[in-house]
């Protein structure tokens, strides 16, 4: 595996920029997708967040520091990407974030790309009561199967801190299964 | 009612799928939408912040002369009755020094300026009731 500064060189350097470009696709698309749907839900607006991360990627690659690994930093910039994008379209049909979430969950059985029953459903409403951080832990630790050091790096929290934060939402998500 | 406990469940997926080829086709499209930033955004954008910041100076420089040309014209036109108080009030000429600085030009121009006519002068001295005083001066 090549070195990550001499990668991010050829991302700059627009003899090899397209090759490496296609090379962070390859790599990255699949995860980020998961990561922004998990976020947003539906298959059309994950699409357009995906579009818009890595574009963003693309724009600020030059800024890129090096302080933190590639792959947190494009987590962290899909994740914004993602929050974004439900606050400012939960702003737009006047409703809260929540209630957004919510209706999304109630369409996702008629959604051709979601393949999942009742016990799915269940878990995403039981998730949407989560605050915002505990619905992040949980998705990234559950779902997407990531290390507490990774999402440490992507979120800027501590270990212990995630760990009590996942904790907590899977007692919370218990308790809804049970009593719903 | 039974506990419901995430760890003694199998693994719930999260059941999102995507379309057939979605990724193949995501890399296709992503692509072709930053080599489009960069060939053609980039330069017309500069190009075009050139020639506003061009057209804006112009536009600025434009506006100004008239008021350029008023000020020019308000500041070198001293009217004659500005001058003369100035030279009354704010400075110490006396008559004596003006007449120190009169030539024979001026002289005979102020000659010409007071000639007056027999009749005129006549009007003057019968009306000035000071006249007496004026001939023993």
């Amino acid at each position: 595996m090549i070195d990550e500064k001499e990668f991010i060189q050829q991302l700059l350097d627009p003899k090899t920029q397209n090759s490496a470009f296609q090379k962070l696709l390859s790599d990255y698309q699949k995860p980020l997708y998961s990561h922004i749907r998990n976020i947003v839900l539906s298959h059309d607006d994950a699409d357009d967040v995906l579009q818009n991360t890595f574009v963003k990627v693309f724009q600020h690659l030059k800024n890129f520091k090096g302080e933190s690994k590639l792959f947190s930093w494009m987590y962290r910039i899909a994740t914004n990407e993602a929050l974004t994008f439900l606050n400012q379209k939960a702003k737009l049909n006047g409703i809260t974030a929540e209630d957004l979430q919510n209706k999304t969950i109630d369409n996702l059985k008629a959604d051709v790309y979601f393949d999942g029953d009742e016990i799915q459903i269940k878990l995403q409403k039981a998730i949407v009561t989560l605050p915002e951080k505990q619905q992040l832990v949980f998705k990234m630790k559950y779902f997407e199967e990531l290390k507490y050091e990774e999402i440490a790096e992507i979120l800027g929290t501590s270990v212990g801190a995630l760990k009590a934060s996942y904790h907590h939402a899977v007692k919370k998500i218990e308790l809804y299964v049970t009593s719903n | 009612m039974k506990t419901f406990k995430l760890e003694n469940e199998p693994k719930i997926k999260s059941g999102f799928t995507t379309p057939e080829h979605y990724f193949n086709d995501f890399s296709a499209k992503i692509l072709e939408e930053i080599n489009q930033t960069q060939t053609k955004v980039i330069p017309l954008y500069k190009r075009k912040k050139v020639w506003t910041t061009f057209a804006a100076a112009a536009v600025v420089v434009s506006l100004m002369i008239p008021i350029v040309n008023h000020y020019r014209s308000a500041s070198n036109d001293l009217d004659a009755a500005t001058l003369e108080n100035y030279i009354s009030y704010q400075s110490n000429i006396n008559q004596y020094d003006l007449i120190q600085k009169l030539d024979d030009k001026d002289i005979q121009k102020l000659n010409s300026n007071i000639a007056l006519e027999e009749e005129t002068l006549e009007d003057i001295l019968s009306s000035n009731p000071n006249i007496e005083h004026l001939i023993t001066e």
